[in-house]
């Protein structure tokens, strides 16, 4: 019997092998592949809590993003069989003039985790990529990223331009060190993410999604302990 | 009439001299980019030409002009060691654009006119002690390294009005790291691979330490401070646990500051950017003496009282005035509120030097600048009002 806790566990603990192992193991029981993938996202919603209240930090974020992938890319074809889509789609990029990439990258991270598709853009990204890849792909979200005092013209001059095109509904988020709430609303973004757990939260509440179910209490305190 | 260097020596020591002495342009982590620069020439008249920290514009902080320097009522001045001369040769040499290549082989790629980015990684994909054993590694033995120190360091002990800041161009342990492997990557390998990123640091800081070595030599007894540091903090926390920065990183810091004490009397001045506030006991137990940059727009670091009454009789602080907001968007009366802010809370007793939060980056106006080092005369001379 798979027990996808474990499995969750897994990849709280970034142990990409184990994570792929039960995955594997998961697939080969039968289990519905809706549940697996639950076990996924619910591990990288502990894992985005965590790191919020500072109980986990970047490398810990890191491998279990990494270990969720590798899982992932086992369950992926199923889903795919499944007609099982992600929950919604994602354009993110660092804006014009700014080459920082580790908050977007982790951004990115965690909302493939909490299963949106998301199409990196990569860094340095102008205003008119930005236009031409939210047409190219109808997004629902937009994410914008900096790290400099410098760029932040540059992030006002994307959503201007953003808001200049049909985006048929997607919402921007920005975030980033130099970015605030007060901000945000000034250049006309829908939302402000502190850091890459909150841009989940964020995410789900401008899409309408419900939060995922939190793990049994029981689960989340054997999670701890196994660190 | 008091000098620089008495004011600087009085603050670092605990004491309150004449005034909040004031530190800019004396490293990259106090310096000031072109564009402000040119503000400040234009303002004052100044028609020198650029010059950059290390021969390297690629980096983009300026080497002030002494005019400027004393405009801005500079209290430090700056001595740096020099890229290998072939490292400068080679790069000189190198078509325009293409990467600036240093001489641990990490560099800068331009991502476009004038905007350059750490982009060469020549350890990305290691993860084996055989990979670090097999790199290699820099010359620190080249004395084209520190030829000009000695007299650089003797010329500004013997005007004797500045404090002598002396910084090797050494990311250290943790931040060349980064270089060598991609930030990713390295804090990737410290959770998965820590024997490997452990080994990787203790061999960058053996490097280090050599050149230190050298370094410290040629300074003799000409230097007050001498300046260090490793980035640990985020904006909201730390790059790493508390845990693993005891394991794996504060065993390689303390080794380093333990070899510097055993050669100089000369203060330690860490720079390390973000929320490090849970950290200062630590640095503090290693023999930091003097913080760097004090990112009061971070954390709980920006809580400035608290930090003071925790750790103003064992640490010095250098920094605090923020970049983020209030030097590039603020107007000089908000920079004024900022400085009077931050001496107010960190001047009491001596203890503070009065700088921006790391560089002054090009979006910063040179009418800001001013506002902050003329608003550090008038709030920070003591006895604090």
């Amino acid at each position: 019997m798979v027990d996808l806790d474990e499995l969750s566990l897994a990849i709280e603990d970034g142990d990409g092998d184990l994570a792929v192992e039960l995955t594997l193991a998961a697939i080969a029981a039968g289990l519905v592949p809706q549940a697996i993938l639950g076990a996924m996202t619910a591990a990288m919603d502990e894992v985005g809590d965590r790191f919020q209240a500072n109980l986990i930090f970047v490398p810990e974020m890191l491998v279990s993003a990494r270990a969720m992938r590798r899982a992932m890319a086992e369950l992926e074809p199923i889903l795919v069989e499944a007609g099982i889509r992600p929950e919604a789609r994602a354009v993110i990029g660092t804006v014009r003039g700014d080459l920082h990439d580790i908050g977007k990258n982790l951004v990115a991270m965690m909302w493939r985790g909490a299963r949106i598709e998301v199409i990196d853009l990569g860094v340095n990204v102008s205003a008119e990529q930005f236009v031409a890849a939210v047409e190219a792909n109808k997004p629902d979200l937009i994410g914008l990223s900096a790290l400099l005092t410098t760029t932040l013209p540059s992030m006002r001059a994307v959503v201007e331009a953003l808001r200049r095109t049909d985006l048929g509904g997607a919402r921007i988020i920005v975030g980033g060190a130099p970015v605030n709430e007060a901000f945000a609303t000034a250049i006309g973004a829908d939302a402000f993410a502190q850091d890459a757990g909150a841009a989940v939260v964020v995410a789900r509440r401008l899409l309408g999604l419900s939060d995922h179910p939190s793990p049994p209490a029981d689960r989340a305190a054997s999670g701890s302990g196994a660190r | 009439m008091t000098t620089g260097r008495e004011r600087v020596l009085a603050a670092i020591n605990h004491e309150e001299p004449d005034r909040v002495p004031i530190v800019i342009g004396a490293s990259n982590a106090t310096g000031m980019k072109a564009g402000p620069y040119h503000g400040l020439k234009r303002l004052l008249g100044v028609t020198s030409a650029d010059r950059y920290i290390y021969d390297w514009p690629e980096l983009g902080t300026i080497l002030p002009s002494e005019q400027v320097m004393e405009r801005l009522h500079a209290d430090v001045r700056g001595v740096f060691d020099s890229f290998p001369a072939a490292t400068l040769a080679r790069n000189a040499a190198r078509p325009a654009h293409s990467p600036f290549i240093d001489d641990w082989g990490s560099g800068q790629v331009e991502v476009e006119d004038g905007t350059w980015y750490p982009g060469v990684h020549p350890l990305a994909e290691a993860t084996t002690i055989d990979a670090i054993e097999g790199y290699p590694w820099p010359d620190m033995d080249d004395p084209s390294r520190v030829a000009h120190v000695r007299e650089a360091a003797a010329a500004l002990a013997a005007d004797g009005r500045y404090a002598i800041l002396a910084t090797p161009w050494l990311l250290f342990s943790f931040e060349r790291a980064f270089a060598m492997q991609g930030l990713e990557t390295f804090l990737m390998n410290l959770a998965l691979e820590p024997e490997f990123a452990e080994a990787l640091l203790w061999q960058i800081a053996g490097r280090c330490k050599a050149l230190m070595g050298h370094f410290l030599d040629a300074l003799g007894d000409d230097v007050d401070m001498i300046k260090i540091g490793d980035d640990l903090g985020t904006e909201q926390s730390l790059l790493m646990s508390p845990a693993m920065y005891r394991r794996i990183l504060k065993p390689v810091h303390a080794d380093y500051i333990a070899f510097i004490k055993s050669r100089t009397t000369a203060k330690v001045f860490f720079h390390t950017d973000g929320d490090v506030f849970d950290l200062l006991d630590d640095l503090v137990e290693i023999g930091v003496d003097i913080l760097n940059p004090v990112q009061s727009g971070s954390g709980k670091l920006g809580n400035l009282a608290e930090v003071k009454r925790r750790y103003g009789d064992r640490l010095a602080f250098c920094g605090a005035i923020d970049t983020q907001h209030v030097l590039p968007h603020g107007t000089p009366a908000e920079v004024r509120a900022e400085v009077r802010r931050a001496i107010a809370t960190l001047g009491p007793g001596g203890g503070y030097l009065l700088s921006a939060v790391h560089t002054v980056m090009n979006e910063v106006p040179a009418e800001n600048v001013l506002a902050m080092v003329d608003a550090a005369v008038e709030f920070g001379t003591y006895p604090l009002g």
